[in-house]
């Protein structure tokens, strides 16, 4: 049978086996089997693409190039990450008495049915069934956002569904819009809406219909990958989910987000030559690196910190991308690597801190973490070290690749901006984080104690999570390199 | 003929939402709703015969059994079980509600006129109809209170799209067109689900109550 169909259903049936419910052990071998299998799967997909042949199923609705096969192996990694630390935060959750036999059966379906939505986004050669998969990610995940079913996670949720639904209004009037701009030359039946065929027929297409159409799907598309100014579900959805789902949002449905905004990017610079994209891409880029400033600043909650990090990153990539110059789409994909591979790692030490103080509001965590924590808060400013982009870890280089490439094109007034807003994030950062672990410890009269810090499953997780970035700085191995290169490829190459 | 059934159609469905934006009672604004609907089922049909395109036939009846007969019954039902107030209660009064619904529809036929003239010469004014509804529809979104009513609103928008894609563009392929209407209706059954757990918790379906998360 096909590669591409068992890599899609391994997830699938995880995530049926878990909705059913059965003993405890048996759901979380389930799952951490089934996301084990799905990443070695990814990998295969991916070596085979690397291999010379193109995977493909169902005709050619599900394809595998450069792009995807980077976005897959993303994925899968962060689905494995985030399934294997799943099963240890449900367990903390568990010794506590927390968790009830809905949240079981909630978390063990949801969990798996997202990771496989996501890889359904990353695989589609159809603009259809793309936007079909990230409806999928985004109904999969509301209830994952209910989890706690506190007041506050109704709210996030139904911020969080709303706008996204509205966002994939858009989306689908873009593809619609496109489709119809290509009347008579895209053909007919289920191929007329493959990708592959808009780019083979993309100078034909009528210009005035393909402009709306883009500015409607990229601004669709753009709210699911929680680019200002469409971000505001976003703080609220991952202060309310708990952390293994906020990091399959956080890198998964990020990637998965930016791949839809890239395919839409191509056609349009292929039907309308690049300008046109990129301007509207490096605007949404600026804006959401600059609106993210302030609020870091001002932050009142640990993981909405974390959540304004991740709308500052996707505004790096996506500026990447708006500079329309080969370095800054290289520069840009090498940092939704990295980010994919530290991001994690910050999500989870952060989680860990918030279960063990049962909140993760900055007043309720207290300052001088270290004293309490001091596994948990190291791996945390090890991974804020990370994601602040400072020497000599990965995303270093990645900013630096952007920043290059912006200051040798024609728009070095914005990455001027650009950089400075980067100077305050890292010192906002720098302040947020420093004074939570390292401030004057909580006084001797406070008789709120948190839980004791343990060496389980979770940390184990995630002390494997930071290993795995901090090398990654240091040394790439060469089929991921490969893989960057040939994403760069298939995007710079439709240019 | 088919131009003409498919443009009153197209108009039928504008005053709905116009309809909509006057109106003040909820279980009328569904009826309305059902009805605009309805007419995108007729617009369906309409192409379907004078092109003979068979897969739009299936179009026309998933849109008419599920949105203009079973969301609608979903939403009422809802609605008596939780037994809340009918009344909606807008931020905007009617008459001003009205008076930026007409300059939308304004703003949505000026950008429409760029397009080209279709194969039906019909496409610039459905194009007009649908960018009108779509931003009527936004604006209902930020200006209504109630739950349902956002939904109803968020329909409508899935509505304007579902007109362009099968008037201008005589549907899309027959199995990307299933699998949106599948996830449409999963939509509403979500959100469904989401409101009976906000109104059993704050006992009321008001969601600008929902506005502790800020910063």
């Amino acid at each position: 049978m096909n590669l591409l169909v068992w890599m899609l259903g391994v997830p699938l049936l995880t995530a049926a086996i878990g909705a059913v419910g059965s003993p405890r052990k048996v759901m979380e071998a389930t799952m951490l089997g089934g996301l084990s299998l799905t990443f070695v799967l990814c990998l295969a997909t991916a070596s085979q693409f690397l291999g010379g042949t193109i995977p493909m199923a169902f005709g050619d609705t599900l394809r595998v190039d450069g792009l995807s096969a980077l976005v897959l192996v993303l994925c899968g990694f962060v689905g494995l990450v985030s399934g294997a630390y799943g099963v240890g935060y449900l367990r903390r959750n568990e010794a506590r008495g927390l968790v009830n036999t809905r949240m079981r059966r909630e978390f063990y379906g949801l969990i798996p049915a997202y990771v496989f939505a996501m890889l359904l986004v990353a695989v589609s050669n159809n603009l259809g069934i793309l936007w079909i998969a990230v409806e999928l990610t985004t109904l999969a995940s509301v209830f994952l956002v209910t989890f706690h079913d506190r007041d506050t996670s109704l709210e996030a949720a139904w911020k969080f569904l709303m706008l996204g639904s509205l966002g994939l209004g858009f989306a689908l009037l873009g593809t619609v819009l496109l489709f119809a701009s290509g009347r008579g030359s895209l053909g007919e039946g289920m191929s007329a809406l493959n990708w592959t065929r808009f780019m083979d027929v993309a100078p034909t297409l009528n210009p005035f219909t393909v402009r709306l159409g883009v500015v409607f799907a990229l601004i669709g598309y753009g709210t699911k990958a929680g680019l200002a100014p469409m971000h505001t579900w976003k703080p609220d959805a991952y202060r309310e989910a708990p952390s293994p789902a906020v990091a399959l949002m956080a890198v998964g449905m990020l990637n998965g987000a930016l791949y839809c905004i890239l395919r839409i990017h191509m056609i349009s610079m292929a039907a309308l030559g690049q300008e046109f994209s990129s301007e509207l891409l490096l605007t949404l880029g600026l804006l959401s690196v600059l609106i993210a400033t302030p609020f870091i600043l001002i932050q009142w909650n640990l993981k909405r910190l974390l959540a304004y990090s991740s709308i500052e990153h996707v505004g790096i990539m996506v500026f990447g991308l708006g500079l329309g110059v080969e370095a800054g789409v290289f520069g840009a994909l090498l940092h939704m690597t990295y980010h994919s591979l530290a991001k994690p790692v910050a999500l989870f030490s952060a989680g860990t801190l918030a279960q063990l103080h049962s909140s993760s509001d900055f007043d309720r965590i207290g300052t001088g973490t270290f004293t309490r924590a001091p596994i948990a808060s190291g791996l945390l400013v090890l991974a804020v070290v990370i994601i602040t982009g400072s020497p000599p870890f990965g995303m270093f280089f990645s900013e630096m690749t952007i920043l290059r490439a912006g200051f040798l094109s024609t728009h070095t007034t914005a990455t001027a901006v650009f950089l400075a807003a980067l100077v305050v994030l890292f010192c906002g950062f720098g302040y947020q984080i420093g004074r939570l672990v390292l401030g004057p410890a909580r006084d001797a009269a406070d008789r709120r104690r948190p839980a004791p810090e343990r060496f389980d499953l979770g940390m184990v997780v995630v002390i494997g999570a930071a290993i795995l970035a901090s090398v990654s700085a240091f040394y790439l191995p060469g089929p991921l390199t490969a893989l960057i290169r040939a994403a760069t490829q298939v995007v710079w190459g439709s240019a | 003929m088919t131009a003409d059934i498919v443009i009153l159609s197209a108009a039928g469905m504008l005053v709905s939402v116009f309809l909509m934006v006057g109106q003040k009672a909820l279980f009328t604004t569904i009826r309305l709703y059902g009805a605009q609907s309805l007419l995108l089922g007729v617009v369906a049909v309409t192409i379907a015969v004078s092109e003979h395109r068979h897969d739009l036939f299936v179009t026309a009846a998933l849109t008419i059994g599920l949105k203009a007969i079973l969301i609608p019954w979903f939403l009422m039902r809802m609605i008596d079980r939780i037994g809340i107030h009918r009344e909606i209660e807008p931020f905007l009064n009617v008459p001003a509600s009205l008076l930026v619904s007409l300059a939308l529809t304004v703003i949505g036929y000026r950008v429409s006129s760029g397009f080209p003239v279709g194969a039906r010469g019909v496409s610039h004014h459905l194009i007009g109809v649908a960018l009108s509804m779509l931003l009527i529809g936004l604006f209902l979104m930020v200006t209504r209170k109630k739950a349902i009513t956002q939904i109803l609103a968020l329909l409508t928008v899935e509505n304007a799209v579902f007109l362009v894609a099968v008037g201008v563009t005589s549907g899309m392929p027959l199995v990307v067109e299933l699998g949106m209407s599948f996830d449409v209706m999963l939509a509403v059954l979500v959100l469904g689900i989401l409101v009976q757990r906000i109104v059993g918790r704050f006992e009321s379906m008001d969601v600008s109550r929902l506005s502790k998360l800020k910063g």
